[in-house]
């Protein structure tokens, strides 16, 4: 493969990791949403990086966009739902989240 | 490899970089910002990836948008008290000491796969002009995604009433 | 095409939509009063519709009808549409079913969001559809996320401190696996240049022969980690019972009865029939999941003392069946899921249901506090020991034809020792359910319960009503074998 191309998959990879291990090690509601939004960004890397390879640009273009539509709308929930456990705990802390468990 | 490879090489890693940024900034605004500038490169790249409508969404609702909406949950919000963050600062740094390490590892190992490795990978590099237009792709090919993003966007509407518009009795 | 086809077809989209127009542009009041009376009606709509589409199906001699609800589909060759076959038929069906019972049960339940709970349910109700009809991975992964987002929402309805917890582990978990399947879709795309089912089945075909490329193999592994976290599959499955535990009545119904397994087990069956059948390694990895998560299942059942955490990991338990059903592959093994698809449906709901009978009357689902309640909640008893029974797969309840089936599968495919670790785990159903029985209805009663009465109404008449189905299915099965074997399905 050409190099640059190796570069691309490479970054893509990179970054996905980067917000799963966000997901991981983080203790606070609002980080767990920049965590997935960092993943996506990778993800959508990574289909675009698709779609250029084998020529498919216009379908990768449609994909790309239903799923930022689709993102924001699962930001707009996380957001929401971590602002009501806020108002209900008095905290973002992960760790504070322990009514279920079993 | 020509100017067009090496500026894409610099997006590629200013746009891991915001992204790690994002991850281990330890102020919420500061991190949400990073992750706007990882948007922001990522739109670029998407151009050079022969994407620029994707470009367009990418810069404007990734970028703008989520940005608003997550430093509007954090101005709702204060994460911690003085004395918590100070404790909190030193755990952090352990946590995330590994990141940057794991990030090398797999990006050698990956390189090291992806360079000798056999994948049937033929990138065919076809011109655009075999496949359909964009428009015609998103309006045609796509009806069930196009009906699909309504639904989801009602879904969102009924969201945000029942998140944000519905106060509590109690 | 005839015309009673495409409206069958078309109801299931449009009736949904339709119903939310109505009731958000009539007055609040009014919507109020009127939006569990619309939910029904469109449930029991999609049930008939349902119906009809199969016979025409049956009638015509097809194997799936193609169709688009607003745009023609003749003009472009590639692009995606609905596609609904016998298997979705069923899937359709038991959605229906089980939405019903979610309004029937929310009629007793949510006290002044019945407007908001309508709205929701209809959108996932659309969500759920789209996945049982959509031809294309990438559509998949759009109602998929809808119908995720409905859950949450529904999850935290009344945003009590457990119902948002569990929305948020649940919404958490489902974006890891989300990203999942997207990384799995972008290398299949990157190798095949179309997301389509039917190109995907064309083009690994050529993959049968087990060369080691590397980027079928990673799409591979990142579709069975994304699909087992949204089944909830055993190393997965930690949000499935807090999700469970924390919704509302009317909602944990809907989630544990159907929710969950058209996200995903149905998208494994569907994926792996279509275009994984020919990589064996697939087949081996789903079945592994599947054996873990059925014994663990049974076996954490039995620690619990939450009525509806009992049901949650007896979920996972009874999904890992389906999975063996399908990993364990053959027209035996498909029918077994399918119909342990559908019956699963039935049971579950109607646990599911002795648990919102259960909290109206004692006011908490918590088995300890119980005891002796045999006289004073004679549905719930009744029902609850139907289910239990159909659940561990006794004779001539439904729930024992469709194991049968699979454990036939898994022996015919020559895993032995597998077909006998699911009969062991099935008898070990038995007993956590006996201690659920006995903590919960038998006994000596409990001094503070004398007063518990049960309510006849909804809840009473749904649970009925779904033990009727199950005993029916059990009862009429080699009716339906045969209708099978003439449809030649086996």
């Amino acid at each position: 493969m050409m190099p640059i191309f190796t570069a691309i998959l490479i970054a893509a990879l990179l970054v996905i990791i980067t917000g799963f291990f966000c997901l991981t090690q983080t203790r606070n509601l609002l980080r767990v949403i920049i965590g997935v939004e960092v993943a996506m960004k990778g993800v959508t890397l990574l289909l675009a990086f698709a779609g250029y390879i084998n020529g498919n640009y216009d379908l990768v273009q449609a994909f790309i966009i239903t799923m930022i539509v689709m993102e924001v709308v699962v930001a707009v929930v996380a957001a929401g739902i971590a602002v009501r456990v806020y108002e209900k705990n008095d905290s973002l802390d992960i760790r504070k989240l322990t009514k279920l468990q079993g | 490899m020509n100017i067009f490879g090496l500026l894409l090489l610099i997006l590629l890693a200013l746009m891991l970089c915001f992204a790690v940024a994002a991850v281990l900034m330890r102020n919420l605004v500061k991190a949400a910002l990073c992750l706007a500038g990882s948007s922001a490169c990522l739109a670029v790249i998407l151009c050079f990836l022969v994407a620029p409508w994707a470009a367009i969404f990418e810069l404007s609702v990734c970028s703008g948008l989520i940005t608003v909406v997550t430093i509007s949950a954090i101005s709702l919000t204060t994460p911690y008290s003085k004395d918590e963050e100070n404790e909190l600062i030193k755990k952090r740094r352990a946590r995330y000491v590994a990141l940057p390490f794991i990030l090398l590892i797999v990006g050698v190992v990956a390189g090291y796969a992806l360079l000798n490795g056999q994948t049937g990978l033929m990138p065919t590099m076809s011109n655009a002009s075999t496949f359909a237009s964009f428009k015609e792709v998103l309006w045609q090919l796509r009806q069930v995604d196009i009906l699909g993003q309504i639904i989801m966007l009602l879904a969102g509407v009924f969201a945000v009433v029942v998140l944000f518009k519905e106060r509590d009795e109690a | 095409m005839p015309a009673s086809l495409t409206f069958a077809t078309a109801a299931l989209i449009v009736l949904p939509l339709l119903a939310i127009l109505i009731l958000n542009i009539v007055n609040k009041q009014a919507g109020q009063k009127i939006a569990l009376n619309v939910a029904l009606v469109v449930t029991v709509i999609q049930m008939i519709a349902v119906l009809i589409c199969g016979s025409l199906l049956v009638t015509g001699g097809k194997g799936s009808i193609d169709f688009s609800v607003f745009w023609d589909m003749n003009a472009n060759l590639s692009a995606s549409f609905f596609t609904v076959d016998f298997f979705s038929l069923v899937v359709l069906f038991s959605i229906g079913m089980v939405a019903f019972i979610s309004a029937m049960v929310a009629k007793r339940g949510v006290n002044g969001k019945e407007l908001n709970f309508t709205n929701l349910l209809m959108v996932i109700l659309l969500g759920m559809n789209g996945i049982a009809m959509v031809g294309d991975f990438f559509s998949l992964y759009v109602f998929l996320e809808i119908t995720g987002i409905c859950s949450f929402v529904m999850i935290a309805l009344y945003h009590s401190k457990e119902g948002l917890e569990g929305a948020f582990k649940y919404l958490l978990m489902s974006c890891v696996a989300t990203a999942f399947l997207l990384i799995s879709m972008a290398f299949l795309f990157m190798q095949v240049g179309s997301l389509r089912f039917t190109d995907l089945t064309i083009a690994l075909s050529g993959w049968a022969t087990g060369e080691g490329d590397l980027f079928v193999t990673i799409a591979f592994i990142c579709f069975i980690a994304g699909i087992a976290i949204k089944t909830g599959l055993m190393p997965f499955h930690s949000w499935l019972p807090d999700a469970y535990q924390s919704a509302p009545a009317a909602v944990s119904v809907l989630l544990g009865g159907i929710v969950s397994k058209v996200c995903g087990v149905y998208i494994i069956i569907r994926v792996l029939s279509s275009f994984f059948e020919n990589i064996p390694e697939v087949g081996i990895a789903v079945g592994l999941l599947a054996i873990i998560s059925i014994c663990f299942g049974a076996i954490a059942a039995a620690a619990q003392n939450d009525f509806k955490r009992i049901l949650a990991y007896s979920s996972i338990s009874q999904i890992g069946y389906i999975a063996l059903g399908i990993a364990a592959g053959g027209p035996i093994g498909f029918i077994g899921a399918m119909l342990h698809f559908f019956n699963h449906a039935t049971f579950k709901t109607t646990l599911f249901v002795d648990s919102a009978i259960l909290e109206e009357s004692v006011g908490s689902t918590d088995i300890e506090q119980m005891g002796g309640l045999e006289k004073q909640l004679p549905v719930a008893n009744v029902t609850t020991i139907l289910s239990l029974l159909s659940t561990s797969g006794i004779p001539p309840l439904a729930g024992f034809w469709s194991k049968a089936l699979i454990i036939i599968a898994v022996w015919q495919a020559g895993f032995h020792f597998t077909a006998f670790l699911a009969i062991l785990a099935s008898v070990f159903t038995l007993v956590y359910f006996l201690r659920l029985q006995r903590k919960v209805f038998f006994g000596p009663a409990e001094e503070h319960l004398a007063e518990v009465k049960e309510s006849r109404g909804t809840l009473a008449f749904s649970a009925i009503a779904l033990s009727v189905v199950t005993i029916g299915v059990g009862v009429l099965f080699p009716l339906i074998l045969r209708f099978l074997q003439a449809q030649g399905l086996l």
